[in-house]
C-alpha cells in the first residue's frame, strides 16, 4: 500500500504545531496562525508515485480542469509513449510544487496545493492505434440513455488529462505545462472546468454541496479502505490497467429555474434525503442507511418510489461506484438563468457491472431527471500508477 | 519483482540527473523544435553544480545525437543578441551552480545525426577542466520555444 494515506504533507503538521507552539499569547498565536495559513494550502502535497494514479482516491480539491485530446493522424504508439514520458515527468514535478522542465513561467510554481493529474484513454484511442486487444474488461462506449441530451463539444475524446488543485493559479500553471507538452501529439477536443469547496469550508471528505443545495457523494466507499479497492481499482487484465480504473464522465446540467420553484419537502422527496444535512428521510444523520421499506401511516413510502436514492441504490455490493463530482458554472443568461451543473464522475472496475445498470434504473424512472440533464458524456480507461523511472501507460504503448 | 529491480536501477540513473559526485547535473532537458531535425540544431539546459573545492570549467560535451557540441553564451553582437561559443569554456566556481537556460548559457548541439522528437531521451557527456567527465542519461526532449533565441543567426547557419 503506497502513500495514499499520507494525504497531508509535512506542511499540515508544521502549520498545526506552529499554532500550538505560541499558545502563550493570543496576539502572537493569531499572528503566527495567519502566517502559517498563508502557506498551508501551498505546502499540502498528494503523492504521485504508487500503485494508482493520483487525484482519484483523494478528497476533492477546490478547482479542476478536465481536458480531452484527440491525437494527430501522425501519432502512433511510439509517439504515445513519448507523449506519456513528457506528461509523467510533468506531473511528477507539479505534484511537488516544482516547475516543469522548460517551464517558461517557473515563478508560478508557488506550491503543490494538492495538485493532482491523471491520464486516461477513450475507446477511440484503442481503435485508432489498433489496441483493441488491450481494452480492459467492461470498458467501451456507454449506451444511449433516454435522458441524454449530449453535445459533441462536451463528449468523447482519445486522451483525458484530469488536473486538480486547491488554488486556481496553481491549476492554471499546471494545465499550461501539460497542454504544452501534449501539442506535438494531439489537439484539445474540449476543456471542462469546475470547482468544489475551498479547503476548510467543510470537514474533509468527498461529500460536498452541489449547486442544487444537496449534499452530494454520500454512500461512497471510504478512502483508504479495502472496500474502496474492491469498488474502484482493477486487479487483473492487461498489465497497463492493473492498479487503474474506469471512469464514466458526465456533464450534467441543472435546471435551477424550475428547481428553485419547489419547496423544501418536494426537493427532499425528489432525492430521498434531507437538504439540511443529507440524512435519508428515514434517518437523522448523513451516514444513516436509508430504510427503503419504511412507510408513512397512510401507506406511502417515506422514501418515494421515484426518489433518486431509491433508484440509484445498488442491487448488490458489487454494483457500487465511487463518485467524485465537481460543480461547474459556465455563465448567466441575460434573463438571469444560470448555466450550472456537475462535472460528474464515477470510478469503478467495470462499466457494464457498475455504472451502466445504475444509470439504466435512473434513466427508467427518477424524479430528479426533471432537473438534471446529461449534456456531455465520455468514458476513459485510467492506467495504473507508476514507480520511479516508469512511464504512465508505458506497457500499453511499448 | 520487476518493480523492485526498476527502482534499484533508477536510483543510479535518475532521468536528467546525475548521482552525487564532483559535478552534479539536475533538471537537464534538451530542446525539441522545428530546428531539431537531422542536420539541424538543439541545445541542452539545466543546472550543473560543482561539488569540489576547486574552480572547474565546462569546456566541451559529447552526444551521439550531434556532430558538433559547443559551450555557448548569448551575447550582444553589433546590437543584436546572438549566440556564440564561449572562449575558454564556462567557469563553475568551487561549490557553486550554473544555469544553462534558454536565452543564456547552454550546451549547443549542431549537425544533429537524427531528428530529435519531443519526449525522446538522450545521453550527454559533459567535459570539464578540473573534474572528470560527467555522463547523464535519460535527458528528456521537451517541446519548447522561447528565451528570445535567434537560431537563424549567421553562426548557426554556417554549421548547418
Amino acid at each position: 500500500m503506497v502513500s495514499r494515506r499520507g494525504f497531508l504533507g509535512s506542511g499540515a503538521a508544521v502549520a498545526v504545531s506552529g499554532v500550538i507552539g505560541v499558545a502563550g499569547g493570543a496576539y502572537a498565536a493569531s499572528a503566527v496562525g495567519a502566517q502559517n495559513l498563508e502557506t498551508f494550502a501551498a505546502k499540502r502535497e498528494l503523492s504521485f508515485r504508487g500503485n494508482h494514479q493520483m487525484g482519484i482516491e483523494a478528497d476533492l480539491q477546490s478547482v479542476t480542469n478536465f481536458i480531452a485530446f484527440d491525437i494527430k493522424e501522425t501519432t502512433d504508439r511510439a509517439a504515445m509513449l513519448r507523449f506519456m514520458s513528457l506528461i509523467t515527468d510533468d506531473i511528477d514535478r507539479l505534484s511537488r510544487g516544482k516547475p516543469v522542465l522548460a517551464d517558461p513561467a517557473p515563478e508560478l510554481a508557488i506550491g503543490a496545493a494538492r495538485f493532482s493529474a491523471y491520464v486516461g484513454f477513450g475507446p477511440s484511442l484503442f481503435e485508432k492505434l489498433g489496441l483493441e486487444s488491450q481494452m480492459p474488461t467492461g470498458f467501451g462506449r456507454l449506451p444511449a440513455f433516454k435522458v441524454d441530451r449530449l453535445q459533441d463539444q462536451y463528449s468523447s475524446g482519445d486522451v483525458l488529462i484530469h488536473i486538480s488543485a486547491d488554488d486556481p493559479v496553481v491549476l492554471a500553471h499546471g494545465t499550461r505545462g501539460l497542454v504544452r507538452d501534449a501539442m506535438p501529439f494531439a489537439s484539445v477536443r474540449w476543456v471542462q472546468s469546475g470547482f468544489a469547496h475551498t479547503p476548510g469550508i467543510i470537514p474533509p471528505g468527498i461529500t460536498h454541496r452541489n449547486l442544487m443545495g444537496q449534499v452530494d457523494g454520500t454512500a461512497n466507499p471510504t478512502l483508504g479502505t479495502d472496500d474502496f479497492d474492491k469498488v474502484v481499482w482493477i486487479e487483473d487484465g492487461p498489465a497497463w490497467i492493473q492498479g487503474g480504473t474506469l471512469l464514466a464522465y458526465r456533464r450534467i446540467a441543472m435546471q435551477l429555474d424550475t428547481w428553485d420553484q419547489l419547496g423544501t419537502p418536494s426537493k427532499e422527496e425528489a432525492v430521498g434525503r434531507k437538504l439540511s444535512n443529507g440524512a435519508p428521510l428515514t434517518g437523522d444523520r448523513e451516514s444513516d442507511i436509508p430504510d427503503l421499506a419504511a412507510r408513512h401511516p397512510n401507506g406511502l413510502s417515506v422514501i418515494p418510489e421515484f426518489a433518486h436514492i431509491r433508484r440509484a441504490a445498488p442491487v448488490s455490493q458489487d454494483e457500487r461506484i465511487f463518485r467524485r463530482p465537481f460543480s461547474y458554472e459556465a455563465g448567466i443568461s441575460s434573463a438571469g438563468s444560470v448555466d450550472v451543473g456537475l462535472l460528474w464522475t464515477a470510478y469503478q472496475r467495470n462499466l457494464d457491472n457498475q455504472f451502466i445498470p445504475i444509470q439504466r434504473r435512473l434513466d427508467e424512472f427518477d424524479l430528479l431527471n426533471k432537473w438534471t440533464v446529461p449534456i456531455g458524456s465520455a468514458e476513459f480507461a485510467i492506467a495504473g500508477g507508476v514507480s520511479q523511472g516508469e512511464v504512465i501507460a508505458g506497457a500499453l504503448f511499448s | 519483482m520487476r518493480k523492485f529491480a526498476l527502482i534499484l536501477f533508477t536510483l543510479l540513473v535518475l532521468a536528467g540527473c546525475s548521482a552525487q559526485g564532483e559535478v552534479r547535473a539536475s533538471d537537464l532537458w534538451v530542446k525539441s523544435s522545428e530546428m531539431s531535425t537531422i542536420g539541424g540544431v538543439s541545445a541542452v539546459y539545466g543546472t550543473l553544480t560543482n561539488n569540489t573545492t576547486n574552480d572547474i570549467v565546462l569546456i566541451d560535451g559529447q552526444t551521439d545525437l550531434a556532430g558538433i557540441v559547443e559551450v555557448h553564451e548569448m551575447a550582444m553582437i553589433n546590437g543584436e543578441l546572438k549566440m556564440q561559443q564561449i572562449a575558454g569554456g564556462l567557469l563553475i566556481p568551487a561549490g557553486q551552480s550554473i544555469q544553462l537556460e534558454p536565452g543564456g548559457n547552454h550546451l549547443m548541439l549542431m549537425q544533429l545525426t537524427k531528428d530529435l522528437l519531443a519526449g525522446e531521451e538522450i545521453s550527454v557527456t559533459f567535459s570539464f577542466e578540473g573534474a572528470d567527465d560527467l555522463v547523464v542519461d535519460r535527458i528528456l526532449a521537451k517541446p519548447a520555444e522561447g528565451g528570445d533565441e535567434e537560431y537563424h543567426s549567421s553562426e548557426t547557419k554556417m554549421v548547418n
